[in-house]
């Protein structure tokens, strides 16, 4: 009875949001049709909400009436995970998209005044946006269905894999980021329809935008922190297509950010600005696409359904055929004022357009190859690692090295950049120092990841200089640019440094015997089984000691989970700043040892650190009161 | 041709000679980073040079996994044709007899020398091109 209330309300909201969506386009802008349209919207949010909240009360008392919540959620959970059990499948999952979407929508309509021109134009964009994702929820996607007469006793429980903190708040997060493109996608198409170039979009949206960067950052942050940890991948990235539908919002969005700024100060750039925008969220669609239309193999994609993904690529094309015929049409319109002074910051930011253009250029070939491939010539192929390497690690250095010597350039001013300036020589020398040192201490190093080492060690340093700068002399300072970039340099050492001394091996151990690692003793000490709430486990005990002497305990376990019978793997870590020690254990062999697979892990927890100092410095611009 | 024109037209051609470039490397490492897949059965129609990473996918067949030290082999099948598979590390939970998987590897005098063996964190998983038999 309640569900079908929810399900009602849901309905409605559709209805008024395209009532919000047709004033917006249909009637002339005046103050009236403003105040209309911002509350006609702000109703129909109202109205969306509440059939979100009473889903999610369902989902709490357990009513096993609703066929999604049956097959997705048990009585036994604990309430946390009874509520993050919405998004672990598709129906329950596109449903708190929508939410998301409509409430950056209603953010933006209570924090921005009527007055804005561009706000009842953005407002129905999204209105409209919303109506075709509500429909793809009703009709090919109801998460209201219900089981009657007799609903069952109790659920199916949700995936042991994703019943984990990490999990119930990876996917909100990275959602958030995906559609909080909405509003300078919104924006920028209303600026488009206005046709008056006077009007500044650009500075409406910055923070808006960045607010979705950093959702879209600490998203993919803690998916790939997840899948470490919880799925016992061992790694931090694997190119699985789903990662790489994620990246490319995320590249396009950065991209997006950059030129932004361009725009804001200058003016320059403005057609590029809107066509990233675009090219944002059309990609953050594209990857609700690929996830949902289980047109591609992924550990992550949801089950396969022809009618969802024509739906939704039905949906897409409109929207980016729309868009880009706009774009085109008014192209004339935003036309530059004058060329871009070489040498100037604008003249790098350009560049750097060009090198983000190539990476999503060349990640979304690797996503749609196979595709492709398979149609021709009837043959199945996986695109793997290598090839993004081998894209990745030139562009990134290249772009690396471009952005070193991009920090003394000035907007709009072509300066005579002294390329053997003290800082730039001083932090030349000293990453020169430093990759050297790495090149006697460590054997076999390629030199491509010598070169992104010192790429990296270039930025570090150079901001280190310019930091030290802003406090003793009271030079000026960009703080997020510097906290940003430094956080890349960060990256990318820690990502080089990584892949370089990190190491695994299977080994095979008996209970109170030990083996050597490394410079890691391994020693069995204990086995035991162990009951949880809803699952059986083995548990190792495993004490270690390093050539110094320290010492820990890990407790690696194997669950077999009762409702589904699912064996999962829970790894144990020993984390330390400098490195991980990563421990799994495997089956039993016949002579009673049991496998033990150990991974060392370097400087992984810096990778996730400089993702988050990056999303921090999102955070230090949106607290700013200065327009950047 | 006047300057401007003359200008434009040089600028026109950078870019596009540029962008040809571009693409045609991108294109070129994409085209030496494939992995193909196969089922045992279309393994056997085609010669595979030895140093070729590729993908084999199937089922693991009933009884033929065996464990020695830290290795693992076991026999991927399509009830056709089958291949085996030496593996040296820990396999996914998912792993098991009569379930489907796939591995990425290299095929050196029939043996399938596994990299990677990978079974989809989803228990209804089938592998590519078998799921009309069974």
């Amino acid at each position: 009875m309640i569900v079908e209330i929810s399900h009602f309300l849901s309905i409605l909201s559709t209805a008024l949001f395209f009532l919000a969506g047709s004033f917006a386009l249909t009637l002339k802008n005046t103050t009236y049709i403003s105040n209309l349209i911002s509350r006609t919207y702000s109703h129909a949010f109202l109205l969306l909400s509440l059939s979100f909240f009473i889903y999610i009360f369902l989902a709490i008392t357990d009513n096993f009436s609703v066929q999604y919540i049956a097959n997705h959620s048990n009585s036994a959970l604990p309430v946390f995970y009874k509520i993050s059990s919405i998004w672990s499948a598709h129906e329950g999952s596109m449903f708190l998209w929508i939410f998301f979407l409509a409430l950056w929508g209603f953010i933006f309509n209570i924090s921005i005044y009527n007055e804005e021109t561009l706000k009842p134009k953005t407002i129905g964009i999204i209105s409209l946006v919303l109506v075709g994702f509500l429909l793809f929820l009703l009709i090919t996607s109801n998460p209201f269905v219900t089981i009657l007469p007799i609903a069952p006793l109790n659920g199916a429980d949700i995936n042991p894999v994703l019943q984990d903190p990490a999990l119930a708040i990876h996917p909100p997060t990275l959602y958030l980021g995906y559609v909080g493109f909405v509003i300078p996608f919104a924006c920028s198409l209303a600026f488009l329809i206005n046709n008056d170039p006077a009007i500044k979009w650009e500075i409406l949206v910055q923070k808006w935008s960045v607010a979705a960067w950093i959702f879209l950052t600490v998203g993919i942050t803690l998916g790939s922190w997840w899948a470490y940890y919880e799925l016992g991948w061992g790694g931090y990235w694997f190119w699985d297509p789903v990662e790489n539908v994620a990246l490319m919002p995320w590249l396009a969005a950065t991209a997006f950010l950059h030129s932004l700024s361009v725009s804001i100060k200058s003016s320059h750039l403005r057609t590029w600005t809107i066509l990233l925008s675009i090219t944002v969220f059309s990609l953050s669609l594209f990857g609700a696409f690929i996830v949902r239309s289980g047109i591609i193999d992924s550990v992550h994609s949801f089950a396969n359904d022809p009618q969802r993904g024509l739906y939704l690529l039905a949906f897409i094309s409109v929207i980016i055929l729309i868009s880009l015929s706009l774009f085109i049409s008014r192209l004339s319109l935003i036309g530059t004022p004058n060329n871009i002074k070489t040498l100037s910051k604008e003249s790098f930011i350009s560049i750097n357009n060009i090198f983000f253009g190539t990476l999503i250029f060349s990640i979304m070939l690797g996503v749609i190859y196979p595709l492709i491939y398979e149609y021709l010539y009837d043959q199945k192929i996986s695109v793997g690692a290598p090839f993004y390497n081998a894209i990745f690690i030139p562009i990134v250095i290249l772009a690396a090295i471009f952005l070193f010597f991009s920090i003394d350039s000035k907007w709009s001013r072509v300066i005579n950049l002294k390329f053997f300036s003290k800082p730039i020589s001083l932090s030349i020398l000293f990453s020169l120092a430093v990759t050297l040192l790495i090149f006697i201490n460590i054997e076999k190093v390629s030199i491509f990841i010598l070169c992104s080492i010192f790429a990296g060690l270039l930025i570090i340093f150079r901001y280190l200089i310019e930091i030290w700068n802003a406090f003793a002399y009271k030079k000026y300072l960009n703080p997020f640019s510097a906290i940003a970039h430094f956080a890349l340099g960060l990256l990318l050492v820690s990502i080089s440094l990584n892949s370089l001394l990190s190491s695994e091996r299977a080994l095979n151990i008996k209970i109170n015997e030990f083996e050597q690692y490394k410079d890691l003793k391994i020693y069995f000490t204990d086995l035991g089984v162990n009951k949880g709430s809803n699952y059986d486990s083995v548990q190792a005990k495993f004490y270690i000691e390093d050539q110094n002497g320290n010492s820990f305990n890990l407790n690696p376990e194997k669950r077999r989970y009762f409702t589904r019978g699912q064996i999962t793997t829970e790894t144990a870590i020993y984390v330390s700043p400098i490195r991980d020690v990563y421990l799994t254990i495997g089956d039993q062999l016949e002579d009673g040892s049991w496998i033990v697979n150990i991974q060392i892990n370097f400087l992984i927890r810096w990778i996730w650190f400089s993702a988050c100092l990056m999303a921090l410095a999102g955070v230090v611009l949106i607290l700013s009161k200065r327009k950047v | 041709m006047n300057p401007i024109r003359k200008k434009r037209l040089s600028s026109i051609l950078f870019v596009f000679l540029f962008s040809v470039s571009g693409v045609s490397l991108i294109l070129y490492s994409l085209n030496s980073n494939l992995d193909y897949f196969f089922t045992p059965t279309e393994l056997k129609k085609v010669q595979m040079p030895p140093n070729k990473r590729i993908k084999i996918g199937g089922m693991v067949l009933e009884d033929s996994v065996k464990r020695n030290t830290s290795k693992i082999s076991f026999t991927i099948t399509d009830y056709e044709n089958s291949v085996i598979v030496v593996f040296e590390g820990i396999v996914p939970d998912l792993f098991k007899e009569g379930s489907g998987v796939v591995a990425l590897g290299y095929l050196d005098n029939e043996i399938f020398y596994a990299k990677e063996v990978l079974a989809k964190h989803d228990e209804n998983y089938m592998p590519p091109n078998l799921d009309i038999k069974q």
